[in-house]
């Protein structure tokens, strides 16, 4: 009892703490006053987590007046008349908004490197992204994509490409491979990089293998456009042109397809024209093209991922 | 705005789940919702329903590949929310689950005290199921031990059994974020995915003279090659944890832990059994192959993924120096390691009787970044960043290759050793080149007034790919950099904090060149077995059809970016984006990749009828040219234009009734423009007469309409309607009704159109 006494007496500290730190001169305002004018944006409110009347939550900590501190007597006073600071508000500063937020969500391990992240060099807010008063879609995995979209527009048509991965399903969201606060990766890569972060889900192209591809762990965006494609496995371009752009290919054929006019024997024979273009494309036979660790110095050796 | 009456205290979310792929991409900047006919809130609810898809497997095949929804024509929509509201101490609860009744269900669990303890689980399932249907005779697909041809060569294409490959991923995680004191926190997670079922997969081999003359098959006809379409067996865990103490004190936060991911295969190799004949293509001319030495080779086993596994320990932070000068860094030692037996997983052969590769790559990652403002008016940020990868895998002879014993010479007409008795059997190590990399960039950004702000920036990147092992071969490509270095700058001018328009212009130059000589692969079969590269100039490795890595080449890359976001009125919103890049290559070649570009203009709009009724749209257009040209078969244009729009409406017309309709469109068409080499008169003839590579295109159109009616304060109703729509004509698999053809006669294919409509009906009632 004495503990759980203890331990609430810290919290409530801390919450006050927090608030006071949040701003030293938010004055706390019963979130009915605002009601009154406000009633959607208040109930959205109240069914957040900012709006539980518990301790460490700006309704805990005082209400509307932790974020709206500045004015809002007045505000009140005036039937709304005059203005109150609005960090949701297209014309608030930046830097502003994020430090009030901040305030409270500096701690943990996600926003280490918001201050040099690309979002945070292209002048964006918390609110950019995040509502407070409307559910907040980020936090939802379905509903996510969209707010990513607003910016991101080349994106927005790749995910409704042949070949992706569940976006549209909400199985695979853009927070799985990014972190929007910032990172030490490529395009704010979850992990320290590409490669690591599509480790997560596909731990087992990172190998060593006995026999590797390099690009494989310099980055699978070489080959991969993980937001979708129109060839098979999300490749950039359909072998045998993908291939063609870094290997000298064995003959110097063209890419002709089984059936086209003029196509023969020649043409589908072996390491030919169809073979490298049809089907898998040249992963027809360089079936291991993330690397192999067969050990066979037999020949054939399964050296150029043959085996 | 007063709310209805019948008000839904319910989350609108938890039955639009229960049905796959029901949001839409139709969401222009700044769309809210259309209001508070259905607010979310907490309690307990469910939600069950029924849908039904027209058509079957084949017609669902792109429809369904990941929503659960292309089996069956009758699916169980189902979902449920049990909400505990936070209590007066704080604490928290809600377990929810959605897709309940499909392939590709999910549960999720969160308790929490805000700003003390947050505790999550989830179990999460997802089927990709592959879009094409495949014909074949083989036996045992998607196990490791596949027979070819268990009754002989099938007599006619598509005369085999269908098969669909399936690949399920069943995940569960738990999380636990507590704050130990008050400055103190820990955050631990676990994820555990299983992987299991069988992908499309394969292999190859054609008997040249080049091996026939190594004894590895005894015919070099023309016709003796095989490729097989073996799915691959698919069994394997992927484990994550991630562990770390997050400490936030003052000017100080600090998050260190360890993360570990372990991957576990469960099949370490398929064998198959080939059976002779193969058709190759030719069996309705009654050409045949039926060479041992060939089907032994194509019954050597292939290797699958091995076990392997990383742990990295890391420590990162922020530190407020003032109250606008912050610093960050991290540090993070990761050590990756791969030493599952050969034997273990069916494989034979190795060198000296090694056991395991003894894979072991440590990789050193560091970096330490700022923030500032010197000035009121200027805001500038950077940092640095290293990276070294150390290979500390041995090196063994695993490579053999037929070589030319002098004075026995290597023909590139005939690819074999002339006189064919010189030909002999050489070996050579792997790699275990170890690279760095180093990378820096500096932003300012200056607030001419407090809506315009000036930005410039700079960025250096120096990589170092390790020097070439010496005991290693370099196939299949022209040349190797040992060292690049890239210089950008990039501009932006920018308008923001307004309440009618915002937006910037920005361009971004950087320019890499190659920092060391080319390296030229030593040829292993010409020389008689030696290895390695060789340091040359430009001029010395020139080459007219020379292939270089692009990842090597010298790169000129322009990129500008325009984004503009207008309110003329608070009803409407308009956002325009546009972008365009290019990137240029040079190699002392005349082929490879020459140039790759893209650009993007992008129209958004969205604009409120009223309170009740809202409308969004956008339209958007982009394209994609490479530019690359085969060393002496053909030069490639490459063009992939996608033109999409979207039209999305939402409306409540009275108040217990809701409704939305979202339309997408996307039409993406890849032009191959090949031109044949100027050497070849034989590849311009074929041409001629193939007429080319046929465009490929990508056509889908997606109707998704809703109904929610309320049926008293606590249930409403749902009514889904989605009309997916898709046309696909690749040739991958088919030319016009032609199917490429496997040795085994095994086909691929899917319906070019694809219709589907999907209607739904779900009931959601919360419980008072």
């Amino acid at each position: 009892m004495r503990q759980t006494f203890i331990s609430l007496a810290a919290g409530l500290l801390f919450a006050a703490l927090s608030a006071f730190a949040i701003q030293a001169r938010a004055q706390a305002l019963d979130s009915k006053v605002c009601q009154n004018c406000h009633e959607d944006k208040v109930k959205n409110f109240q069914s957040s987590v900012h709006g539980q009347n518990v301790p460490k939550t700006p309704q805990g900590a005082g209400g509307c007046t932790v974020c709206h501190n500045e004015g809002a007597d007045e505000h009140v006073k005036n039937n709304g008349g005059s203005e109150i600071r609005n960090p949701g508000a297209k014309t608030a500063n930046a830097e502003e908004t994020n430090e009030l937020c901040l305030g409270c969500h500096k701690g943990g391990s996600k926003r280490t490197h918001w201050d040099t992240s690309t979002h945070a060099e292209r002048g964006n807010s918390c609110t950019s992204c995040h509502t407070m008063h409307q559910p907040d879609k980020v936090l939802t995995k379905l509903t996510q994509p969209e707010v990513c979209f607003k910016c991101h527009k080349q994106q927005r048509v790749e995910v409704n490409r042949m070949f992706r991965h569940p976006i549209l399903e909400g199985k695979v969201v853009c927070s799985d491979c990014h972190n929007p606060h910032g990172s030490i990766g490529r395009a704010l890569m979850k992990r320290d990089s590409v490669v690591e972060t599509c480790y997560q889900c596909h731990a087992e192209k990172r190998g060593p293998f006995v026999h590797p591809h390099d690009p494989v762990t310099e980055d699978c965006t070489l080959c991969h456009n993980p937001h979708g494609t129109v060839a098979d496995n999300m490749l950039k371009l359909r072998p045998p042109f993908l291939c063609h752009q870094c290997h000298t290919p064995h003959g110097g054929n063209i890419a002709v397809l089984r059936g086209q006019t003029g196509v023969g024997q020649a043409q589908i024979t072996g390491k030919s024209g169809v073979n490298y273009t049809q089907g898998r494309g040249c992963l027809n036979c360089h079936t291991q093209i993330h690397g192999t660790n067969n050990p066979s110095a037999t020949n054939p050796t399964p050296q150029f991922m043959l085996r | 705005m007063k709310s209805s009456k019948k008000e839904l205290i319910l989350s609108r979310t938890l039955a639009a789940l229960a049905v796959a792929a029901m949001w839409s991409t139709v969401q222009a900047q700044e769309a809210p919702d259309i209001g508070p006919v259905a607010m979310p809130g907490p309690g307990t609810s469910v939600s069950v329903g029924v849908g039904v898809a027209s058509g079957d497997e084949r017609d669902r095949a792109r429809f369904g590949m990941f929503n659960g929804l292309r089996r069956h024509d009758v699916n169980g929509l189902i979902g449920f929310r049990y909400e505990q509201p936070y209590n007066a101490s704080g604490l928290g609860l809600k377990l929810e689950g959605r897709n309940l009744g499909l392939d590709n269900r999910e549960l999720n669990f969160v308790y929490r005290r805000p700003g003390d303890v947050k505790v999550t689980a989830d179990y999460s399932e997802i089927t990709r199921h592959d879009p094409r249907t495949i014909n074949t005779s083989l036996a045992g697909a998607g196990t490791t031990n596949p027979t070819v041809n268990p009754g002989g060569v099938l007599i006619a294409p598509g005369t085999g059994q269908n098969l669909n490959l399936e690949l399920k991923r069943k995940g569960i995680g738990v999380g636990v974020e507590k704050w130990l004191t008050r400055d103190l926190q820990l955050e631990f997670a676990f994820k555990n995915e299983e992987k299991d079922g069988s992908r499309l997969f394969g292999r190859g081999f054609a008997c040249s003279r080049y091996w026939a003359d190594a004894g590895v098959c005894s015919s070099a006809t023309a016709n003796a090659w095989g490729v097989l379409m073996l799915p691959e067996p698919v069994d394997s865990v992927i484990r994550q944890i991630d562990a770390r103490l997050n400490y936030a004190s003052g000017p100080l936060v600090l998050s260190g832990g360890y993360y570990g991911s372990f991957y576990v295969n469960h099949n370490g190799s398929i064998r198959p059994t080939v059976n002779g004949p193969l058709g190759n293509q030719f069996t309705d001319t009654g050409t045949i192959t039926n060479d041992a030495g060939l089907l032994s080779a194509l019954a050597l086993p292939v290797a699958l993924q091995p076990d392997n596994q990383a742990h990295q320990l890391f420590v990162a932070g922020n530190y407020a120096l003032t109250h606008s000068t912050r610093v960050n860094f991290k540090y993070a030692y990761t050590t990756a390691r791969q030493d599952e037996s050969f034997s273990g997983m069916g494989l034979t052969g190795a060198p000296g009787g090694r056991d395991n590769l003894g894979g072991r790559v440590d990789t050193t990652k560091a970096q330490v970044g700022f923030s500032t403002r010197p000035l009121q008016k200027l805001h500038v940020s950077g940092d640095v960043a290293y990276e070294k990868k150390d290979n500390k895998t041995p090196l063994d002879l695993y490579n053999a290759e037929p070589v030319c014993v002098p004075p026995a010479v290597f023909s590139s007409t005939t690819r074999s050793c002339s006189p064919a008795s010189g030909t002999a059997t050489r070996f050579y190590t792997n790699g275990n080149m170890s690279p760095k990399k180093y990378e820096a960039k500096l932003q300012g950004t200056y607030f001419l007034t407090p809506m315009y702000a000036a930005v410039l920036g700079a960025n250096y990147e120096q990589e170092d790919f390790g020097q070439w092992t010496p005991t290693d071969v370099a196939g299949g490509v022209s040349g190797l950099k040992q060292k690049l270095n890239e210089t950008g700058w990039r501009a932006e001018l920018r308008r923001t904090a307004s309440e009618t328009f915002t937006g910037s212009v920005a361009y971004h130059q950087s320019r890499r060149k190659g920092d060391s000589p080319w390296l030229q692969p030593v040829n292993f079969v010409s020389t008689g077995g030696q290895t390695g590269v060789t340091e040359v100039s430009a001029d010395q490795i020139y080459s007219r059809t020379a292939i270089f890595p692009f990842i090597y080449m010298d790169r000129e890359r322009d990129k500008i970016r325009a984004i503009g976001n207008w309110t003329p009125m608070e009803k409407l919103s308009l956002q325009v984006f546009a972008d365009r890049g290019i990137d240029r290559y040079h190699a002392p070649t005349d082929h490879g990749l020459r140039s790759f570009q893209m650009g993007t203009v992008s129209l958004d709009a969205s604009y409120a009828l009223s309170d009740a009724w809202k409308l969004s749209a956008f339209a958007s257009r982009g394209r994609q040219t490479v530019d690359a040209g085969h060393s002496t078969g053909y030069d490639a244009i490459l063009k992939d234009t996608a033109t999409s729009f979207g039209f999305g409406v939402k409306g409540r017309p009275m108040g217990q009734l809701q409704v939305g309709a979202d339309l997408t469109w996307l039409d993406d068409l890849l032009k191959y423009e090949q031109t044949a080499d100027p050497t070849s008169s034989a590849n311009a003839t074929l041409l001629a007469s193939t007429g080319g590579l046929p465009d490929v295109t990508y056509r889908l159109t997606r109707l998704n309409l809703y109904g929610e009616y309320a049926l008293q304060k606590n249930a409403y109703v749902r009514l889904d309607y989605i009309h997916h729509r898709t046309y696909f004509n690749e040739w991958t698999y088919n030319f016009n009704g032609t199917p490429y053809l496997y040795s085994d006669n095994t086909t691929l294919d899917a319906k070019q159109r694809q219709t589907v409509n999907f209607i739904g009906a779900t009931y959601v009632y919360k419980f008072q």
